[in-house]
């Protein structure tokens, strides 16, 4: 707990949270121009509309949120030359803990937000879709499960290495690859982490081709992508904290 | 003097290369240690490994008599402060801040800060930006975050480098006094022999990853031996007549060398040397420096 507040403490005046709104905030206003012409089929499937886009919107933003977060919490370390002076104070590994629950509550506020701004979405524009409780629920633990998973790679490549490019191309691949694999079939998206937005999002697109009309509805949950995931989420977080804790200064 | 440090065959292998060879130092308690070599001899890896920065190849490390490893490294840390290499800080928060985070790490209360701020005399900066100081404050500022908490040892890595002279003077007095005032343990590394000269009471010479020598700094001192220089206008004649009463001596840079000698026997010599209308242009002791032992020492002495 001392070394979760004492990231926080650190970050002070770095004003990650204003980077971090820039992106929310781009990402709901392109989320406002999709709902531009709500009709009233639209208005009927208002939330599972706001579930898909936000989706798909988070496939390209949240990789990068989740990039220059962990990039100003593990950057401050390398500008400092600090590792060599925290190592004798506090382990590694406790270290690498602190960092990555300090950035993922940034995540976790990201997550509330968007819930938040579907629901005054929502109320504003009049969806007549009856409000979802557990759907938005689902949304939001997926949203906030896959950024995490994401932030622990790019945490552990801004730790270990000072040039912060590195961490940022892996971002901004990472974003690219995930709305690429969204055109691919599943098993090829269960592949790419970056994908797992799209292949956990509780909303799926009926596009018949004869009427030409996309329908959306809601789905079960993928349960045995989940757990791939968390399998995932653990080798990426453990290899990048032992890779951390062995290197030396 | 029971030893407060003491490695046994440390060994630190980069690829190929040694960085450290079979290092076996002992840091006696309370006194100011100068680890003293030439850039690259190995002084920062050795200090690392002794704070756990880096993992010894082959070899033991024994800080206050228990035997560093991975499971005990940070209680045994909790008695000892460090400067390593480069300055650590952060350049956004204030150096009471900046403070306030190692304490915090250290467990320590906030009386501590304002304790360490006090000695290194930066009571009246703490509230600026880390950022902002200058490099002998930022210097001072990591000197006062290694002494949080009254450490028994402290381990600086070369703490003036790149100060000016007041600020070299100024960290030089702070660590000569820690000993006296508060009991404190300094290993000090340096690649300059003046400043560890100004500070120690013992040393340790490293060169290429091997210790050279170590003692207490007075028998480095007393290896400094002192000869005479005597310039004439006919050094071979003066020569001649040194050698006809017994004295060695060696021409060299258009002196004769010879060893040292009382001050009658040197009169002596000079009233010879006058009878044989030999006219001597200049008469001087010279001492081996200890940069000249340092330098033989280290292997690296350079004739241009």
């Amino acid at each position: 707990m001392k070394g979760i507040l004492l990231e926080f403490y650190k970050i002070r005046r770095r004003k990650i949270w204003v980077i971090i709104l820039v992106l929310l905030g781009v990402q709901c206003l392109w989320g406002l121009w999709a709902f531009r012409d709500m009709n009233e089929k639209k208005l009927s499937q208002g939330y599972m509309q706001c579930l898909y886009h936000f989706t798909v919107l988070n496939t390209i933003m949240m990789p990068m949120v989740a990039a220059i977060t962990a990039s100003k919490i593990c950057d401050l370390e390398h500008k400092g030359q600090t590792f060599k002076l925290l190592m004798t104070v506090m382990p590694a590994g406790k270290l690498f803990d602190a960092k990555f629950i300090c950035a993922s509550m940034y995540m976790v506020a990201v997550g509330a937000a968007q819930m938040i701004f579907i629901i005054v979405l929502g109320k504003a524009a009049g969806f007549t879709e009856p409000f979802p409780p557990g759907y938005l629920f689902y949304y939001f633990v997926i949203t906030i499960f896959v950024t995490v998973v994401i932030l622990s790679i790019q945490q552990a490549f801004s730790l270990l290495f000072s040039n912060q490019m590195v961490s940022f191309v892996i971002g901004i691949t990472g974003s690219f690859a995930g709305l690429f694999s969204l055109f691919l079939p599943r098993n090829i998206q269960r592949g790419i982490l970056w994908s797992y937005y799209g292949v956990l999002m509780p909303v799926r697109m009926n596009w018949d081709s004869q009427t030409r009309i996309a329908d959306l509805q809601y789905i079960p949950v993928d349960w045995s992508s989940f757990w791939l995931l968390t399998g995932l989420f653990a080798v990426i977080y453990f290899t990048g904290r032992r890779c951390f804790i062995r290197k030396e200064r | 003097m029971a030893n407060i440090i003491t490695t046994s065959g440390l060994c630190k292998q980069y690829g190929a290369a040694m960085g450290v060879k079979d290092l076996d130092l002992s840091v006696p308690e309370g006194v100011i240690y100068g680890f003293l070599g030439p850039n690259g001899a190995g002084k920062s890896t050795t200090m690392k490994m002794i704070l756990g920065l880096a993992k010894p190849t082959r070899g033991t490390i024994t800080v206050f008599d228990k035997q560093v490893n991975r499971r005990n490294r940070l209680a045994i840390l909790k008695e000892t402060g460090s400067l390593i290499e480069a300055l650590s800080f952060y350049a956004h928060l204030t150096g009471k801040e900046n403070l306030k985070i190692i304490s915090t790490l250290k467990e320590l209360p906030d009386s501590e800060i304002d304790r360490v701020l006090k000695f290194v005399r930066l009571e009246d900066q703490k509230n600026k930006k880390a950022g902002q100081y200058s490099l002998g404050m930022k210097q001072r500022l990591g000197l006062a975050g290694a002494l949080l908490g009254n450490p028994r040892l402290l381990i600086l890595d070369e703490p003036t480098n790149g100060l000016d002279p007041a600020g070299i003077q100024e960290i030089r007095e702070l660590i000569c006094s820690l000993p006296k005032s508060f009991g404190i343990t300094v290993m000090v590394s340096s690649h300059l022999l003046s400043e560890i000269d100004q500070m120690a009471g013992h040393i340790g010479v490293i060169s290429k990853g091997e210790l050279v020598f170590q003692d207490r700094l007075s028998v480095l001192h007393d290896r400094s031996e002192s000869r005479i220089a005597i310039r004439t206008l006919d050094n071979i004649a003066a020569g001649s007549v040194l050698g006809s009463q017994g004295i060695t001596c060696q021409e060299q840079e258009g002196y004769l060398l010879i060893p040292k000698l009382n001050d009658n026997q040197l009169a002596g010599y000079f009233m010879s040397f006058l009878k044989e209308d030999i006219g001597v242009v200049c008469i001087e002791e010279r001492k081996k420096t200890l940069e000249d032992i340092f330098l033989e020492l280290t292997g690296m002495v350079v004739k241009l």
